[in-house]
């Protein structure tokens, strides 16, 4: 079986070329996007580039049956991150191969026309082992940008764009926020005493160059963050190289959505808090020393 | 025409609880209607008082699903009628399962010109069954939705996306994920509560419909969620300052302050 690889206008799909390029099939990349973006894809470990034109003034979505139909010519395994384009594409050739879809992959392992996949279940409170037969499709962390110089083949196809149109662009008021791709996350947690206090944090944030998350009671029930905030099984699922979780317990619900940061420092008044299981870093105390300590430890360095 | 919301009935695994053999235990949970798909009736409600058109909540799930208490969950939130595909096979039914029995449920309603949802499902967060229901209507889909104005079959879409806010137009019938802050969901008063009940609720099977599943893989075992080993190294806070220095260098040399 071959491996897709969906590229949605963004060159940020090398873990998914280096998951591919472990499993000894040929991987073929399914780009839309500018020439340049072809180019960088046609990166080590991609035997086969289909480039499927430039979105111009169409929505990335509207190239999302013509990505379908590339692969259900020859259904295989079928990858793509976690953007929101990325999903579409995933989604939409998944329907046209009728493939399930798996979120939260950990492993993978291959035998003849099975597929066996490890997977998070329940937004990540628990893994399952299950057995596969034929296409599949998978969504994973789709990991740095992939910069070329490889030796595939770059073959240009027509594709039919649905008609959505891109009518304008808004740059955000405030940063957007994109916590599944940030590289540094602050988290921020009940141990807050108080909304006015998440200045602190800010402050933490921008002297990190860091998004702001938070645990769920913070986004529902407070209110005290946007709902886009919220990390855990029901929320984003962040991968970033440094996690700072402040005064959050560490309830499994929210760790599910961390788990795969790089780097977790936890700062908790309870020195025996479930956070300190998942941390690297533990610092037991006040929040409210700390955490201006912090600021201004990076500020000096 | 008709505006359809997809609404999930489920059990949030925030409240489960998973022993360390992998058991999952909901028994303490009680099942609600997503967040999520909350904020996209509200959407509904908005869209079907502004152009007049019909609005239909449309759900796919076990027993649990055509309960009157999950019926009148979804009523009371504002849905014209319901239309409920229940069948225990649909208990543990994976994301392409889903969407299967939900194409069936929209082919069989017909003449919809919007599709909404929540972007996110509770029960696994994986923000892909828009997609996959999208793929099998062959219907274009757009996610991470903020807000939808109608006229006719001519909509106007704003979401977002990390370069900003888009705006899009497209012609229907479309499928849109809306985000979870679009609109603000009511919390249903006496009143709705009160007339959810004497709104019409379509409960069908899987056979009415001629669904069959799809196969979404054979489960080999569930064990619980573990990451990976943590250091666990607890830096001394009794002088914050001198705390915070320590754990800047360890970061630093770490590599977790780079670019």
């Amino acid at each position: 079986m071959k491996t897709y690889i969906l590229v949605a206008n963004d060159p940020g799909v090398g873990g998914l070329v280096e998951q591919a390029a472990t499993w000894g099939q040929p991987v073929v990349a399914v780009v839309v996007g500018s020439k340049d973006l072809t180019q960088v894809a046609a990166c080590p470990g991609v035997d086969e580039v289909i480039w499927l034109g430039d979105p111009g003034n169409h929505g990335i979505e509207a190239f999302a049956s013509s990505v379908a139909a590339i692969v259900a010519d020859d259904p295989g395994v079928v990858l793509a991150g976690r953007r929101p384009s990325e999903r579409v594409f995933l989604g939409t050739v998944a329907a046209s191969i009728m493939a399930p879809i798996i979120t939260g992959v950990q492993s993978v392992s291959f035998n003849n026309e099975t597929v066996v996949i490890k997977h998070g279940i329940y937004g990540g409170i628990a893994v399952a082992t299950t057995q596969f037969e034929g296409p599949i499709a998978m969504q994973i962390d789709g990991g740095a940008p992939v910069v070329g110089g490889g030796t595939a083949v770059i073959e240009t196809r027509s594709a039919t764009p649905t008609t959505i149109t891109v009518t304008s662009l808004t740059p955000p008021e405030v940063a957007s926020v994109d916590l599944d791709t940030a590289s540094r996350v602050v988290g921020v947690g009940r141990g807050l005493k108080r909304s006015e206090d998440l200045g602190l944090v800010e402050a933490l944030a921008t002297r990190l160059n860091a998004e702001i998350g938070c645990s769920r009671p913070l986004s529902e029930g407070l209110d005290w963050l946007p709902r886009d905030r919220y990390i855990g099984v029901s929320g984003a699922h962040i991968a970033p190289d440094l996690y700072i979780m402040i005064g959050i317990s560490g309830q499994l619900q929210h760790v599910s959505g961390c788990r795969a940061s790089k780097v977790i420092v936890s700062i908790n008044n309870d020195k025996d808090a479930l956070v300190t299981q998942d941390s690297d870093y533990i610092l037991t105390g006040d929040l409210y020393a700390l955490v201006p300590a912090l600021s201004a430890a990076l500020e000096k360095s | 025409m008709r505006i359809v919301v997809a609404y999930q009935w489920a059990c949030d695994p925030q409240e489960a609880l998973v022993s360390s053999d992998g058991k999952i235990d909901f028994s303490r949970a009680k099942p609600t209607i997503s967040d999520y798909d909350a904020v996209a009736i509200e959407m509904g409600c908005h869209l079907a008082e502004a152009t007049g058109a019909e609005l239909i909540g449309i759900s796919a799930g076990g027993e649990a699903v055509a309960t009157a208490i999950a019926t009148k969950a979804a009523l009371a939130r504002g849905l014209h009628e319901v239309f409920v595909v229940s069948d225990p096979g649909l208990d543990s039914a994976g994301t392409l399962a889903t969407a299967v029995t939900l194409k069936a449920a929209i082919d069989n309603l017909g003449d919809v010109g919007l599709l909404l949802t929540g972007d996110s499902s509770l029960d696994s967060g994986s923000k892909t069954l828009v997609a996959v229901l999208a793929g099998l209507l062959g219907w274009p889909c757009v996610t991470d939705v903020m807000k939808v104005t109608m006229d006719g079959d001519s909509l106007t879409i704003e979401r977002t996306i990390p370069e900003g806010i888009q705006g899009l137009h497209l012609h229907g019938p479309v499928l849109v994920g809306v985000t979870s802050d679009a609109v603000k969901a009511k919390v249903p008063g006496m009143k709705d509560v009160l007339s959810a009940g004497k709104k019409p609720a379509r409960v069908v099977s899987l056979l009415d419909l001629g669904v069959r599943l799809p196969g979404e893989g054979e489960i080999l075992s569930v064990e619980k969620m573990a990451g990976p080993s943590r250091q666990q190294i607890r830096i001394n806070t009794e002088d914050p300052a001198q705390a915070a220095a320590e754990l800047v260098s360890a970061l630093r040399a770490a590599g977790a302050l780079d670019a």
